[in-house]
């Protein structure tokens, strides 16, 4: 076979494979942050500093009871976690985390040239599942597809805890959209193209020679923005209120254990990551670093600026007080909503006038 | 191997779907499923004006899709307002049920 | 492939249409209404244009669909249909559902005959090259800008009306 078909198949299997890591990961990095923004130690008994903690909560969840209301619609009942989990992980499709490269240095460095003649790809891969021209789009397209999965687990559990809870997380889900693409708006017009790859090498560069030129330092609103409109987006830190209803009534996957709350929440850690990589590929010059690294090695970069963006995320939650949902909607609709319209304003103002009229 | 799909089969499948949704509204006793009917015939209308788009090679095709999926987003809002008034005054969601104005 | 792909999706499309309105229970319907819609999209995105596809799919799928499905939840509409009265049983009967039918019928023949007797136009060969958004973006707000400034207005219009409309009244 074409041994760009075949490196393409490897790139698609090991960016599913790292993101099904990642919220192993990310379960691991939320309970010792969590530790120790509380002053306490956290995991440490499975494993070396508890670094085999996911795999126990893994197989707790597998070995328990998968229960379902006997009135509950079974079709819908099982879908919905599905569909929630599939949407997550489609999202990432079309997010680049690498240059595109042609694996000369890989092999270089594996020795692959000595021992199976293998010297690199004739053209250079994108290292993305799909980088396709609308890419941006996309994202928002299969974001807007997740809050299925909310609703219908709210309805088929047959209860009225269930329902309510699952439409007002839907009600959230869809209000916050509007700011989140609002702001990536701005970034479109600066970059003139809707795809991911794009975006990024606009931002390859450097202002003066030390300031790289990341679009943060030219939207720092449009930042802030996509990042608050990001969490309330995921349905955590300060906007969790559907969830933590738990706490207080019942929320949309109360009547869900086992492998279906599973799907549940890696849905919710692998929109986490999704959105942070996003918003690291649109502000923070993905995977451009502040020094260059040899060709090749950018992903390190990304890698780098994700798992910070994750950390705030989960320092978030574990600091701020959660909004009460009428709080969390007039904020939603009364706040950003404005501040992203006069973002895009402002933005496409300056943009014209460094362009000329 | 299967034929290549031809404009005509493009227009084709379109005019299938449109009698599908002309016949939900027409035999359907719910209003809520006629909305649905109707968003189904916009949708052959679209797939019309996109192919008839790639056939001629302009995008004027996709402008006039973008146009009517926000007059189909206008139309269910509204649509959907006039359901809700109508059942809390009825309970009921048969287009028979309201004959009010009817001789 | 492509072809391929285009009888399996206008299958699937189909299919979705037609059960849509043959189920009886209302949520299903939207659910499978939604598979149509993503059918369609596919079937755009063959045609290349990948942005009426996520058009569609954010704004159709997305967002009417979600209203559609809020709505159906929230007044829980019944499955069975039930005749109420004199006047219901004379129009929803039989008699004026087989006109209804007939009418679809025939539209659906004179639809079928009308194509049938066009002359075979084959698309445009080769690989299919994704339209552009920037060209799009030119021509809706060059060509198209008053179609889309009203549009705007419509929108306005139509927000405030179905909130006008779903009030509650203040007794």
């Amino acid at each position: 076979m074409n041994p760009q078909i075949i490196a393409q198949l490897i790139v698609i299997g090991f960016t599913f494979f790292m993101l099904l890591n990642s919220a192993a990961i990310l379960v691991y990095m939320e309970r010792k942050v969590a530790a120790f923004v509380q002053q306490r130690y956290g995991p440490y008994l499975v494993g070396p500093k508890g670094l085999l903690q996911p795999l126990a909560d893994i197989i707790k969840l597998i070995m328990k009871e998968e229960l379902r209301p006997k009135s509950a619609d079974a079709f819908l009942f099982y879908l919905a976690p599905i569909i929630s989990a599939a949407a997550a992980f489609s999202a990432f499709a079309v997010v680049p985390w690498g240059a595109d490269t042609d694996f000369s240095t890989l092999a270089r460095l594996l020795f692959l040239d000595k021992l199976f003649g293998f010297k690199g790809l004739e053209h250079p891969i994108h290292l993305a599942v799909a980088d396709v021209n609308v890419g941006l789009l996309v994202i928002f397209s299969i974001t807007a597809m997740g809050v299925y999965g909310i609703v219908l687990a709210g309805w088929s559990s047959n209860s009225k805890y269930s329902l309510l809870g699952a439409l007002r997380a839907s009600a959230q889900m869809i209000s916050y959209e509007i700011s989140y693409g609002l702001s990536f708006a701005a970034v479109i017009m600066l970059a003139g193209s809707l795809s991911l790859g794009t975006i990024v090498d606009a931002q390859a560069g450097y202002w003066f020679g030390f300031i790289p030129k990341w679009y943060v330092f030219i939207q720092p609103l449009g930042f802030l923005i996509f990042l608050t409109a990001g969490v309330a987006e995921t349905n955590r830190a300060p906007f969790d209120f559907p969830e933590a209803e738990q706490e207080l009534v019942a929320g949309y996957h109360t009547e869900y254990s086992s492998m279906s709350f599973a799907m549940f929440f890696l849905a919710e850690y692998v929109n986490m990551v999704t959105v942070s990589a996003v918003a690291t590929d649109l502000f923070l010059g993905g995977w451009h670093g502040p020094f260059p690294l040899p060709d090749g090695f950018g992903w390190i970069w990304f890698l780098l600026k994700v798992l910070a963006l994750l950390f705030f995320y989960i320092w978030m939650r574990w600091t701020l007080p959660r909004y009460r949902y009428d709080q969390l909607m007039e904020f939603g609709w009364k706040w950003l909503l404005p501040a992203a319209v006069l973002n895009l304003l402002v933005s496409a103002y300056v943009a014209l006038r460094v362009n000329g009229w | 191997m299967l034929p290549e799909p031809t404009l005509n089969s493009y227009l084709m499948l379109s005019a299938v779907l449109f009698a599908i949704g002309t016949a939900g509204v027409f035999l359907r006793r719910n209003i809520i499923t006629i909305l649905l009917s109707v968003e189904v015939m916009l949708n052959a209308v679209n797939l019309t004006f996109v192919a008839v788009d790639r056939f001629r090679g302009q995008v004027d095709g996709q402008i006039i899709v973008f146009f009517v999926i926000t007059v189909a987003a206008a139309e269910a809002a509204v649509g959907l307002a006039i359901v809700i008034a109508l059942f809390r005054h009825k309970e009921m969601l048969t287009p028979d049920a309201f004959t009010s104005l009817k001789w | 492939m492509d072809a391929l792909l285009f009888w399996i999706l206008a299958a699937g499309a189909v299919t979705a249409s037609v059960l849509v309105i043959g189920q009886r229970n209302p949520m299903r319907s939207v659910l499978l209404l939604i598979v149509s819609f993503v059918a369609l999209a596919g079937l755009y995105v063959l045609l290349g244009s990948p942005f009426a596809a996520v058009i569609q799919i954010i704004i159709y799928t997305g967002a009417i669909m979600v209203l559609f499905l809020f709505v159906v939840m929230l007044l829980n509409v019944p499955t069975e249909e039930i005749p109420i009265g004199r006047a219901a049983r004379l129009l929803g009967g039989a008699a004026p559902r087989r006109f209804g039918a007939v009418i679809s019928a025939v539209l659906a023949l004179e639809l079928f005959w009308a194509i049938g007797r066009m002359t075979v136009l084959n698309m445009p060969g080769g690989d299919v090259k994704p339209t552009e958004v920037h060209d799009i973006g030119v021509r809706l707000f060059r060509d198209y800008a008053f179609a889309f400034e009203a549009t705007s207005v419509l929108i306005l219009v139509a927000m405030v009306g179905a909130v006008i409309l779903a009030r509650k009244e203040p007794r």
